[in-house]
């Protein structure tokens, strides 16, 4: 009997374990409860700069070299948003690309000139180790972006 | 004299245990160093290739399926994401997968840990933080019992009031000469 019930205790344990996603906290973790839309902190930053908010959504990319940036996909087509970590308090490991992030953070707003955003733009290719072309960028351009300050992603 | 002998002890043996973490903080010291020129942990390799453009009609599962078909592409999937109306990434452990969807041209960006050096770096920038952070500040201290330990080894000409005192002196004006310089 005692045999019986104990197999049964395993098999709900490893059934109980499995159900659940395994995820990974980096910095500081993910406490706030509500959820703000990518969409929404892009469509309207004003109302968020400089607070504490929290977003979810795919990893799509993350700083190779550093792991001290990743960019989330929005909830809408083809957005996403740069979440930006201080370096060597949060480091985004690379397998975290095409899992599923919750990140909280401060939202911040990045005002380029063109010439700013051209050294941005090259910074961020060579990180990648990708060719850089300062004649695709045209003009200045106002970034938002999270300072995060912690995230749970699923391994 | 009984000082300098349990200085020599402290020495020597602080010195044996913290080998394998100076050859370990050496090796990644070096790595991340010159992070401007390489990546120290990962290694990431871009193939470029060209696929038939899969049919307009195809979408999500149906057309990463199509595509990584095409590439021979086996790995696990994780998941998908359209950076624009032509372009899907698909991202398959250890490789993310960029295809253009008129042109069909495809880049693969594969990436790996460097064996050892992924591990060095782990610990050497504190990827760990936990306890590891108080083991690191214990290594720290130790380093630095060494360094004073040290200059007190030997006695004489070749002691701290001989060539070892100008040695240290030099040690000091090094930095401090790059600092000027730099700054």
């Amino acid at each position: 009997m005692f045999k019986k019930i104990s197999i049964v205790l395993i098999v709900l344990l490893l059934t109980t374990v499995h159900a659940f996603a395994k995820t990974t906290t980096y910095g500081k973790g993910v406490h706030i409860q509500e959820e703000t839309a990518v969409s929404e902190l892009l469509d309207h930053p004003e109302k968020y700069l400089g607070k504490q908010v929290k977003i979810s959504g795919m990893v799509i990319e993350v700083c190779a070299k550093r792991g001290c940036w990743i960019y989330i996909a929005s909830d809408r087509p083809y957005e996403k948003i740069q979440v930006k970590v201080t370096d060597g308090e949060i480091v985004f490991p690379m397998s975290a690309s095409g899992r599923k992030a919750a990140v909280e953070g401060i939202v911040d707003e990045l005002n380029f000139s063109k010439e700013d955003l051209i050294r941005y733009r090259r910074h961020l290719a060579e990180e990648k180790g990708e060719p850089f072309d300062p004649a695709s960028v045209k003009e200045g351009k106002k970034i938002i972006r999270l300072i995060g300050t912690g995230a749970e992603i699923e391994e | 004299m009984k000082w300098r002998k349990w200085n020599n002890i402290i020495h020597r043996d602080l010195g044996y245990l913290c080998f394998g973490l100076t050859i370990i903080y050496v090796v990644s010291g070096v790595a991340v160093n010159h992070i401007a020129d390489w990546n120290p942990t990962y290694k990431i390799s871009r193939e470029t290739t060209t696929i038939t453009p899969p049919a307009s009609n195809l979408s999500g599962n149906d057309l990463v399926r199509s595509i990584l078909q095409q590439l021979n592409e086996t790995g696990e999937v994780k998941d998908s994401f359209r950076p624009d109306p032509e372009t899907i990434q698909i991202f398959v452990v250890n490789n993310t997968v960029t295809a253009n969807l008129q042109t069909g041209s495809v880049v693969q960006e594969k990436t790996g840990k460097r064996t050892l050096l992924y591990q060095v770096n782990f610990l050497h920038l504190n990827h760990p933080k936990k306890l590891w952070t108080w083991f690191a500040d214990i290594y720290a201290l130790s380093l630095g019992i060494l360094a004073i330990t040290g200059l007190f080894v030997l006695r004489g000409k070749k002691g701290i009031k001989g060539r070892g005192g100008w040695l240290v002196t030099a040690g000091f004006i090094l930095p401090l000469f790059f600092l000027w310089l730099y700054s």
